[in-house]
């Protein structure tokens, strides 16, 4: 009862402040919902290795640049737009993942949980270095008319391209939630995620599982990648930021809490852009994200400690 | 024990003078080979090198370049100097481009008291105040101008365009600069250097770029709507350029002139719509080929032993480097750091950058070479020079266009 009233105030508060923001200053709800989409979209793959099989992929970033970088290419040597790239560069980064998965992922499953995180950022770093032994950190950026999509309401003009970004977010959360729920593949998924010595006795085939999840997880990562690079210049360490935001993002929502990361993302965005908004405020945008991850570990240890 | 002692003192007497009376003459040159900057800089040395050896080399000596990685890091920086220094035994240093990498390299470059002809680094605040004054930094030869000296040469600049087209009238500055010591420090310079006689009235904002995980530049881009800026200005990276003009256009912000100092441009830049009559500053185009017959000859030379374009300034301030320090050394006769500061201070070199360097004490260090930039602008994809009027290859097209 008391949970419950809390948390209509939460929202009543909440829609009383996006209300005040709309009248102060529209573009920051317009800003921070298409920011927010664009960190769920990312973070939404991370949250369904992380939270589902328990794989800890600092690499997350990297695969993405990768799958930008694959599409920027194709895109020049084809004309092709980056938009019909999404589905290719999707299986390609899936395969791509597959490959890393059974190769490397896959020996340190048993291995204790920091093993996992060394082995993941180390193929973060090679990935990096050797885009940047490729193409050398100059940065590459395809030019799309469509990107500086708007529409006017009044005498203000919104920018509307990046809500590709929060569709995408939906669509990866709705769709991932069926996907655990109503197909074999996902509610075995769900049964390793729990107890993977379980699953195994009872026929699953848990590390077929294991990197099925994670090719998954990377076809929605490629996606991104290829939807990235029509807003975004793209070079080496693109990606590093987005593995940090993600794993936050992650942790803010509840790990395994896939629509969860919905909330985080919207949180953090919108309040990028309020703090952006203010001019003695503007520097301090960047601390939100650290402020929010802070507090809500706070939040959630003293909320242990009482139950 | 007396006769070991002897002995390494010879050994220790002797050691420069065979470094010395080799056949060759080492230079260390240090860049950021990942970068564009480090990649072409380190590349027109090589062609500097090559030119010099294949017309009878230094005083009857070959150059040798050895080239290390700073990987823009301070901390790699300083490690390349001891090693070039101690493994390599080089005799002088040239190269440098980002000043928290530069700021590195200081103290071992201090320790080994050799002369450096460095190509990078603009912090004042940062490289400047490290050096420190004369006597202590007279073995460092600065060729980029300092921030200060950019932002000085901007001011000159927009007041000499004014009067020259009248149509141009700037009252109403906005720089957006991004986040780090290279955007903090063009808007100190900025606020200093036009807004201290209250002749224009200037307002700014930070960003974060896109290469530290930025991209976003919707409040920053809104705020320089709001101020209605004639001179819109963004010093950023090139990470940022596309996607500000993107974002820019959604928003239908149109300034009068919409300006960008990045350290380099984006690869096709000057083929999207967008670059149309964006105006930059920088120190060289391959436009100025027409005019100077020392940019064709660095231009021509490099791309027949590159097959590439030289894309950025500090391909030519590289090339210069070497030509400066090979003419300082044949002028000394020697490598010894107190001769060739001396013959470096005589320097007077016609560079394909369109002016002739000779070098002069700046606010803290004695040798500063270059003080003054140009300001540019892309026109039909390529960048044309519009100030100074000496090198200018193209009239500014003023203003900005309107968003289709």
């Amino acid at each position: 009862m008391a949970l419950k009233r809390r948390a209509t105030i939460l929202a009543a508060l909440s829609a009383a402040a996006t209300i005040l923001i709309l009248l102060w200053k529209p573009s920051v709800i317009n800003n921070g919902l298409q920011q927010a989409g664009l960190y769920a979209a990312i973070a939404i793959p991370m949250g369904l290795v992380l939270g589902i099989v328990h794989i800890v992929n600092l690499a997350h970033g990297e695969f993405m640049m990768v799958a930008a970088y694959a599409t920027y290419f194709a895109c020049r040597a084809t004309g092709m737009d980056p938009l019909l790239a999404v589905l290719p560069a999707a299986a390609v980064t899936a395969a791509f993942g597959w490959v890393v998965f059974q190769l490397t992922i896959k020996r340190a499953l048993k291995a204790p949980e920091l093993n996992q995180l060394i082995l993941t950022f180390g193929i973060a770093i090679a990935l990096t270095q050797a885009v940047n032994i490729l193409f050398t950190s100059q940065t590459f950026k395809l030019q799309l008319d469509y990107v500086s999509a708007s529409i006017d309401i009044g005498e203000d003009t919104f920018p509307v391209w990046s809500y590709v970004f929060v569709a995408f977010a939906i669509l990866y959360a709705v769709g991932l939630k069926l996907f655990l729920t109503r197909t074999t593949i996902g509610k075995a998924a769900l049964a390793v995620g729990q107890n993977p010595k379980g699953a195994a006795i009872v026929g699953i085939d848990v590390n077929r599982v294991y990197g099925l999840v994670f090719a998954l997880a990377l076809a929605l990562v490629g996606a991104m990648g290829a939807l990235f690079l029509t807003k975004q210049s793209i070079f080496p360490s693109v990606g590093s930021p987005y593995t940090m935001k993600s794993f936050c993002l992650v942790a803010v929502a509840g790990i395994g809490n896939i629509p969860g990361i919905l909330g985080a993302s919207l949180l953090l965005g919108i309040s990028e852009q309020v703090l952006r908004g203010f001019r003695d405020t503007r520097a301090w945008a960047d601390i939100v994200f650290f402020v929010l991850i802070i507090a809500v570990i706070l939040g959630r240890s003293i909320k242990w400690r009482k139950s | 024990m007396r006769k070991a002692l002897a002995l390494l003192a010879i050994a220790l007497i002797a050691i420069p003078a065979f470094a010395q009376t080799g056949d060759t003459i080492k230079i260390g040159g240090i860049w950021t080979l990942s970068d564009i900057t480090g990649k072409q800089g380190s590349a027109a040395a090589l062609l500097a090198v090559e030119e010099i050896n294949k017309s009878g080399g230094v005083n009857g000596k070959m150059l040798e370049l050895i080239i290390a990685d700073d990987e823009g890091k301070a901390d790699k920086a300083a490690a390349a100097v001891e090693k070039l220094a101690t493994v390599d035994k080089v005799e002088a240093f040239i190269g440098g481009m980002a000043s928290g990498a530069e700021v590195g390299k200081i103290p071992a470059y201090a320790k080994y008291n050799k002369v450096v002809v460095a190509t990078g680094a603009a912090s004042s605040a940062i490289v400047e105040k490290a050096l420190g004054p004369s006597p202590g930094s007279d073995y460092y030869f600065h060729l980029h101008p300092w921030d200060y000296n950019q932002g000085a040469s901007y001011a000159e600049g927009w007041d000499a365009i004014q009067k020259k087209f009248p149509s141009i009238k700037i009252k109403k500055i906005f720089l957006a600069y991004e986040e780090g010591a290279f955007g903090k420090s063009s808007w100190d310079a900025t606020k200093l250097l036009f807004g201290a006689d209250k002749r224009y009235t200037i307002d700014g904002a930070p960003f974060k770029s896109a290469l530290l995980g930025g991209g976003d530049y919707s409040a920053v881009l809104e705020a320089a709507k709001d101020f209605k800026p004639d001179l819109f200005l963004w010093a950023g990276y090139d990470a940022d350029a596309l996607p500000l003009l993107e974002q820019s256009k959604a928003i239908k912000f149109t300034p009068k002139i919409y300006l960008g100092a990045p350290p380099g441009w984006p690869i096709g830049f000057g083929s999207s719509k967008l670059s149309k009559n964006v105006m930059l500053y920088g120190m060289w185009s391959p436009s100025m080929n027409d005019t100077n017959p020392a940019s064709k000859k660095f231009y021509d030379a490099y791309v027949k032993k590159y097959r590439e374009e030289p894309a950025t300034y500090f391909a030519l301030l590289a090339y210069d480097a070497v030509k400066i320090l090979a003419d300082g050394i044949k002028l000394a006769g020697t490598t010894e750091t107190a001769a060739l500061v001396k013959a470096l201070e005589a320097t007077k070199y016609a560079s394909p950058l369109g002016e002739t360097i000779t070098f002069k004490p700046s606010n803290i260090i004695k040798h500063q070479g270059i003080t003054r930039q140009k300001i540019l602008q892309w026109q039909n994809g390529f960048q044309e020079v519009l100030w100074p009027f000496e090198a200018a290859t193209a009239a500014p097209v003023f203003p900005f266009p309107a968003w289709k």
